[in-house]
C-alpha cells in the first residue's frame, strides 16, 4: 500500500457542511467567482479563505462545517456558506501544476470538455450557455450561500464581493412540498452513511454507503479499489467532487407530452392493460381516464408517482390503500419482473440491487444530489414557457466513476438492460423527437413503446468543482506567489 | 415560393455548360431493367409497397418481385470535353444510379443514388456558389517544378490531363473547399473517385435522409445504399491492358455484354439514423456504425432505353417521406425544370 | 493539343519511386515539416459521441511495450496471460459489456484487442475491479507499469495510461482529421478551413506523432447492438 492511502480518520469538523447532508434552508444563491490576476488579488482571496476557514470575522463569512447531528436540538445556523473550486480556480490560487496533474482528468478537463459524455450537445452545448458560463476558464470558485431570508444572502454576498470578482449568480429556492417543476416530489433517495446520524432515514433498507462514496481517502463500494487522493495530501484528503449543473426544465413541454401520450393511449387497443377500467380513482382524486393515463405515463417515466410514492411498490395507485403515509418511499428493490420499467429515470440513476448488465456495478455509482429550483412558479393550467429549472449538485469522490458513469452509460444509452439499450432517460435524457422511445410497462408484463419524446431538460451552465476540506482551505490560503 | 426560383437558376446555370438536348449533369446514361425482391424484414421497417414480401398461395412459395427500371450515368457532361466524342467513361467521375420501382397499383417510386457518399454543400444557395466556382476551367499539366513543389510540400498531386481533356471542375471545386469546410469531404472524395470497370461494380449512395414508416407507425430517419454484390472495382490505368479505357467509352457496352451473359445484382442496405445524426445535411455521411437493415436485392438482366424517362428524388410512395434536407427539396423542382428544358417525358410532378 | 509529357515531366513523375528521393523525403522533407508544423499526439480509443451506435461495440487496441522484448520476456507475458485465463474470462463475463477480447504478442508488445460497449473509462474501471490482480502481473512486465501498481489504487492513473496506449482511431471520413488536429490545438470547428490539398501532409505528420493507428472505427456485421442484447436475443441470458 502506498503512502497516499494511509487510512483517513473521520473528523466531521474538518468537512464542509453541504457534503454529507443538506441544510434544509429555503433559498440558495450560487456566486460564480473569479480570483483577480494581480498578486494583491490573490493575497486578498487567500486572506478571505483563511478567515472563512477559521470561523469567519466581521468582514468574512465562516465556512459552514459538517455538524453530524449536532443541530438536532435546533441550533441550526440561519445562514450557511460553502465553496467549491474549479481546476482553474485551484491554479489561480497558486496550486502548482505538478499537484494539479494528480487530480483526475475529468476534473482538470472541466465540464465543458466532457460535453459529449454528459449529453451537452445541440441546445445544451456550452457554446449556448449564458454568462458567466460562456467563459469557463474564468469560473474559479462557485460559492453557495443558503438561508431562508434573502437579506442574509445579500449580506454574505457583499462580504464575498470584497475579496473576489463576482462574475454572476444564480438564485434557487425550494418549491412547495419539495417538488420540482415537473410536479414530482424530489430528493427522496440519497446515499446514507453510518457516520451520519439521520433519524428520519434510520428505517431505510438500502445498504449503508461507505464514506469513500463521497470523501477522498476512505474505502468505497468497489472492493479493494481506492480513488487516488490528489496531492499534496492535505489538499486532497477528505475532499469531494461536485458536478454543478444548471438544468432548464421544460415543464410546459412535459405536460404537453403527457397530453399527447395519453391521447395516443386512449386510442390504443391495449389501453386497459395500462389502466384497469375503473382504476382512475386510485390514480388521483377527480381524474378522468385521460388525466389518469397522463399520471401513469409520468409515473412510469420517473419511477415514482408525482407524490413520491414508488411505482415499484404501488403500480396501480398513486393513492394507495392503506394511504400513502404508510408506504415506504425508500424501501423497495427491482427484479426482472418489476412493475417499474427498466427505462424509468429512477432505475437508470440507481438500479439498486436489480439486475443490470454490469453485474459488478450495483450500488457503485451512488451520488449525493442536492438541488433547488430556479425561475418562476409553474402552473400546469397555463403552461407558460419562461425559463425555469434546477440548480443541481451531484457530489461524489470520483466524477468519472459516479456522475459521468451514470450519465453516459445508464442515463443516456441505457447499457444496463438490453431492453432499454439505445434509448435515453425519458425525463432528463438527451432525447430528440425523431429517435427517442420509452417502453411503458403493462399490467400483464407486456409493453407499449412511446416515441417522439422531446428533450425536456437542457443544460444552461455548470462546472466541475472540488469541495476541499477545512485543512485544504487553510492550505490554499497559505499558498504564495 | 423560393424553391422554383433557385431551381430555375441552378438548372439554367448547369445547362450553360451542358450538352444541348441532354441532362445538364449525368448526361450520358444507359438503362437497365430487372426486379427487386424485398427481404423478409424490410416490411417490418417500411410499409411501402415494394418493401412487402408477398408470398402467393400454393407450394412451394416464391416471393413476388417488383419490376424496376434503372438508369446508370456519368456525373459530368461537359460541352468542352465531350460533344460528339461521347462519354469519357475512363475519367475519374461520380456515377449515378437512378432506380424506379414499378408498384402494384401502377404508380412508381424513385431512389436516386450516386457513387459519392455525400453531397458537396448543405443548401441550394451554397450549391449555386459551389457550382459557379466549380465550372470546368481550362487547365494544363502541372509543370515539373510545380510537381516537385507539391512533393516537397507533401500535398495532394493534381492529376495530369487525360488525352483530349481541356477543362475540369476540380480546381474550382478545390478553391471552394479551401474556403468551406462542409464541402471538403465531397471534393476530396470526388477528386479520387476514379472510374468503375462496370456500372454494376460501384457502390451508390442515396445521400439524403428519408423517413420510413413502419407498420406500427414508427418513423425512422434512414439512408439507403446500393451495394454491388459482385464487389466494387475501379479500372487501374497503371495496367497497360486497361489503358484504352481512357480513350474510348466502355461502360455502356460493358453493361450490354455483361447482362447478355447473366444478371447483375445489388443489395439495398438501409442505415438507421440516431440521436446526434444530422438528418437535414447531406454533406455529412453517417459512419458505418449505425444499425444496418438488409432491405432487399435488385437483379438487373436487360439493357433498355430509358433516356426519355424523368426521374425525381421526391417521387416517393406511401411509407417513405422526405427529410427537411433543403437540397432534397430543391431537387424536386430542379429535376422537373430540367426535364421540361430538354423535352423529356413529363416529370411525374408536372400534373400538380 | 501538344500536352505530351517531356523528359523532365517523366523524370519528376518517377521521383516517388526512386530510392534517393524516398531517402530525402524520409530524412529531410518529413522531419522538416514535423518541425515546422508539429502535430500533437492524438488520444487513443473512440471519441465521445451522442449516437448509441458510436457507443456500442467500441474498439480497443491496447499496445503495451514489454520491458524485455526477448523471447524470454515474451514468454513471461504469454505465461502471465495463460495462467490467468479463467480469471480474465470470469471477469469479462461479469463486466458484462465485452463482445470479444484477446491478447497478442506483436514484436516487443503485448496487445489487448477488444470490443466493448459503453464508456471507455467505465470499461477499464470495471475491469480493474474484477481482474486488477491480473493486470498487476502484466504491469510488472511492461514499460512504465510499476508506477501503476497496484492498479486498484491507481485507477484514474491506470485509465489515463491505457488511454495513452490505446491506438488513435483515424476518423471514418478523411477530412475530419483536420478537425481533430484543430481540436488538439484548442481550435474549435469554427476556425478557418485548411487547404484541402494539404490533407496528405496532415496525415503524414499525424503518423509522425502517432506511428501506430487504427484505420477508422472498424467494421461491424450488426452494429448498434450491445453484447447483452445479442446474448438476450440468442436466448443465452445476460
Amino acid at each position: 500500500m502506498t503512502a497516499a492511502f494511509a487510512p483517513s480518520t473521520f473528523d466531521p469538523a474538518t468537512l464542509q457542511g453541504n457534503i454529507l447532508r443538506g441544510y434544509r434552508l429555503g433559498r440558495v444563491r450560487y456566486l460564480i467567482l473569479e480570483v483577480g490576476g494581480q498578486a494583491e488579488d490573490r493575497a486578498r482571496a487567500r486572506r478571505f479563505l483563511a478567515a472563512a476557514a477559521e470561523g469567519g470575522s466581521a468582514e468574512v463569512p465562516a465556512i459552514t462545517r459538517e455538524s453530524s447531528g449536532k443541530w438536532a436540538g435546533g441550533a441550526r445556523p440561519d445562514t450557511c456558506f460553502n465553496i467549491g473550486l474549479t481546476a482553474e480556480g485551484l491554479r489561480a490560487l497558486g496550486v502548482a501544476d505538478q499537484h494539479l496533474a494528480t487530480f483526475p482528468a475529468e476534473f482538470t478537463d472541466g465540464m465543458t470538455k466532457r460535453a459529449m459524455k454528459l449529453g451537452d450537445f445541440d441546445d445544451s452545448a456550452s457554446a449556448h450557455w449564458p454568462a458567466p458560463f460562456d467563459q469557463p476558464r474564468r469560473v474559479h470558485i462557485i460559492a453557495s450561500v443558503y438561508a431562508d431570508d434573502e437579506g442574509r444572502i445579500d449580506e454574505v454576498q457583499r462580504k464575498i464581493a470584497d475579496a473576489f470578482t463576482v462574475l454572476g449568480h444564480r438564485d434557487g429556492r425550494n418549491l412547495a412540498e419539495d417538488k420540482v417543476f415537473f410536479g414530482y416530489r424530489d430528493s427522496i433517495s440519497q446515499p446514507r452513511f453510518a457516520e451520519v446520524q439521520d433519524p428520519e432515514r434510520s428505517q431505510d433498507s438500502e445498504p449503508v454507503d461507505p464514506l469513500g462514496t463521497v470523501l477522498l481517502g476512505f474505502p468505497n463500494r468497489f472492493e479493494g479499489v481506492l480513488f487516488s487522493v490528489p496531492s499534496p495530501d492535505v489538499l486532497g484528503r477528505c475532499g469531494s467532487f461536485n458536478a454543478f449543473r444548471i438544468l432548464a426544465q421544460d415543464a410546459a413541454g412535459f405536460e404537453d407530452y403527457l397530453d399527447a401520450a395519453a391521447t395516443r393511449l386512449l386510442a390504443h387497443p391495449l389501453v386497459d392493460q395500462v389502466l384497469e377500467p375503473g382504476g382512475e380513482a386510485r390514480i388521483g382524486r377527480g381524474l378522468d381516464r385521460f388525466g389518469a393515463l397522463r399520471e401513469i405515463v409520468a409515473a412510469q417515466m420517473c419511477g415514482r408517482w408525482r407524490n413520491g410514492v414508488p411505482y415499484e411498490t404501488s403500480a396501480d395507485a398513486q393513492l394507495p390503500d392503506p394511504p400513502e403515509a404508510a408506504v415506504s418511499l425508500t424501501n423497495f428493490d427491482y427484479s426482472r419482473t418489476s412493475a417499474c420499467p427498466a427505462g424509468s429515470h429512477l432505475r437508470r440513476c440507481n438500479p439498486r440491487g436489480g439486475p443490470i448488465v454490469q453485474r459488478i456495478a450495483n450500488y457503485t455509482r451512488r451520488l449525493v444530489r442536492r438541488g433547488m429550483s430556479y425561475g418562476p412558479d409553474f402552473d400546469p393550467a397555463t403552461r407558460d414557457r419562461s425559463e425555469r429549472g434546477l440548480l443541481g449538485n451531484f457530489i461524489g469522490a470520483n466524477l468519472g466513476a459516479q456522475f459521468e458513469a451514470v450519465m453516459c452509460d445508464w442515463l443516456n444509452l441505457g447499457l444496463q438492460d438490453p431492453d432499454v439499450t439505445g434509448s435515453n432517460d425519458p425525463l432528463i435524457g438527451a432525447n430528440r423527437v425523431e429517435t427517442s422511445w420509452f417502453d411503458l410497462r403493462l399490467r400483464d408484463g407486456g409493453s407499449i413503446r412511446l416515441r417522439e419524446i422531446p428533450r425536456f431538460v437542457t443544460t444552461r451552465g455548470g462546472a466541475y468543482t472540488f469541495l476541499p476540506s477545512l485543512p485544504a482551505i487553510r492550505y490554499l490560503a497559505g499558498l504564495t506567489g | 415560393m423560393p424553391e422554383p426560383d433557385i431551381a430555375d437558376t441552378l438548372v439554367a446555370f448547369l445547362n450553360a455548360d451542358g450538352i444541348p438536348g441532354k441532362r445538364p449533369v449525368h448526361a450520358w446514361g444507359i438503362g437497365a431493367s430487372g426486379v427487386f425482391v424485398p427481404s423478409p424484414v424490410a416490411g417490418s421497417f417500411c410499409i411501402a409497397d415494394h418493401f412487402q414480401e408477398k408470398l402467393p398461395e400454393g407450394y412451394p412459395k416464391k416471393p413476388q418481385v417488383v419490376s424496376v427500371t434503372v438508369r446508370f450515368s456519368n456525373g459530368s457532361g461537359s460541352r468542352q470535353n465531350d460533344g460528339a466524342a461521347g462519354p469519357h467513361d475512363g475519367w475519374s467521375d461520380v456515377r449515378g444510379m437512378a432506380t424506379r420501382f414499378h408498384l402494384g397499383d401502377g404508380s412508381a417510386t424513385d431512389l436516386i443514388a450516386m457513387s459519392l457518399p455525400e453531397f458537396f454543400t448543405p443548401t441550394p444557395e451554397t450549391f449555386l456558389d459551389f457550382a459557379r466556382d466549380a465550372l470546368p476551367r481550362p487547365f494544363r499539366r502541372e509543370t515539373p517544378w510545380q510537381k516537385l513543389r507539391d512533393m516537397l510540400h507533401l500535398t495532394l498531386p493534381l492529376p495530369d490531363p487525360y488525352p483530349g481533356q481541356v477543362s475540369r471542375p476540380d480546381d474550382g471545386a478545390m478553391d471552394y473547399a479551401d474556403r468551406n469546410r462542409s464541402a471538403q469531404l465531397a471534393v476530396f472524395q470526388a477528386a479520387s473517385i476514379g472510374a468503375p470497370v462496370s456500372y454494376v461494380r460501384a457502390t451508390y449512395h442515396a445521400v439524403h435522409t428519408f423517413f420510413v414508416i413502419a407498420p406500427d407507425g414508427t418513423r425512422r430517419g434512414v439512408r439507403f445504399i446500393w451495394q454491388p454484390i459482385a464487389g466494387a472495382l475501379n479500372i487501374d490505368l497503371r495496367d497497360p491492358a486497361q489503358q484504352d479505357k481512357v480513350t474510348r467509352p466502355y461502360l455502356q457496352q460493358e453493361l450490354r455484354d455483361r447482362l447478355a451473359k447473366g444478371p447483375a445484382r445489388f443489395s439495398l442496405m438501409m442505415m438507421i439514423g440516431e440521436t446526434g445524426d444530422d438528418f437535414d445535411d447531406s454533406t455529412r455521411p453517417w459512419p458505418p456504425h449505425r444499425v444496418r437493415v438488409m432491405m432487399g436485392t435488385l437483379t438487373l438482366d436487360t439493357v433498355i432505353d430509358c433516356e426519355h424517362l424523368s426521374f425525381n428524388p421526391l417521387l416517393l410512395t406511401r411509407g417513405i417521406e422526405p427529410s427537411g434536407d433543403p437540397i432534397l427539396a430543391v431537387r424536386e423542382w430542379a429535376y422537373q425544370k430540367s426535364s421540361q428544358v430538354r423535352g423529356g417525358v413529363p416529370c411525374p410532378f408536372s400534373q400538380r | 493539343m501538344t500536352d505530351a509529357p517531356g523528359w523532365l515531366d517523366r523524370f519528376v513523375d518517377s521521383l516517388p519511386e526512386r530510392g534517393w528521393f524516398q531517402f530525402l523525403s524520409r530524412y529531410v522533407v518529413v522531419p522538416y515539416w514535423a518541425w515546422r508544423d508539429p502535430k500533437p499526439k492524438l488520444p487513443g480509443g473512440p471519441r465521445p459521441a451522442a449516437q448509441p451506435g458510436e457507443n456500442l461495440q467500441c474498439m480497443m487496441n491496447l499496445i503495451m511495450p514489454l520491458k524485455d522484448p526477448s523471447p524470454v520476456g515474451r514468454a513471461k507475458a504469454a505465461l502471465a496471460i495463460a495462467q490467468n485465463v479463467d480469471a480474465i474470462f470470469d471477469g469479462l463475463d461479469n463486466v458484462g459489456t465485452v463482445h470479444t477480447a484477446r491478447f497478442l504478442l506483436l514484436d516487443g508488445n503485448l496487445c489487448m484487442i477488444s470490443v466493448y460497449d459503453g464508456d471507455f473509462s467505465n470499461y477499464i474501471r470495471d475491469f480493474i475491479v474484477t481482474i486488477g490482480s491480473v493486470f498487476d502481473e502484466i504491469m510488472d512486465l511492461v514499460v512504465g507499469g510499476e508506477e501503476l501498481k497496484p492498479t486498484a489504487q491507481n485507477v484514474d492513473k491506470f485509465i489515463a495510461w491505457v488511454h495513452a496506449h490505446d491506438l488513435f482511431q483515424a476518423p471514418d471520413f478523411p477530412t475530419d482529421l483536420f478537425t481533430l488536429q484543430d481540436e488538439a490545438k484548442g481550435v474549435g470547428p469554427g476556425g478557418p478551413p485548411h487547404e484541402l490539398r494539404s490533407l496528405p501532409r496532415a496525415l503524414i505528420l499525424q503518423l509522425h506523432a502517432n506511428p501506430n493507428i487504427s484505420l477508422g472505427g472498424g467494421y461491424r456485421a450488426y452494429p448498434g447492438f450491445s453484447a447483452a442484447q445479442v446474448r438476450a436475443k440468442f436466448g443465452v441470458g445476460w
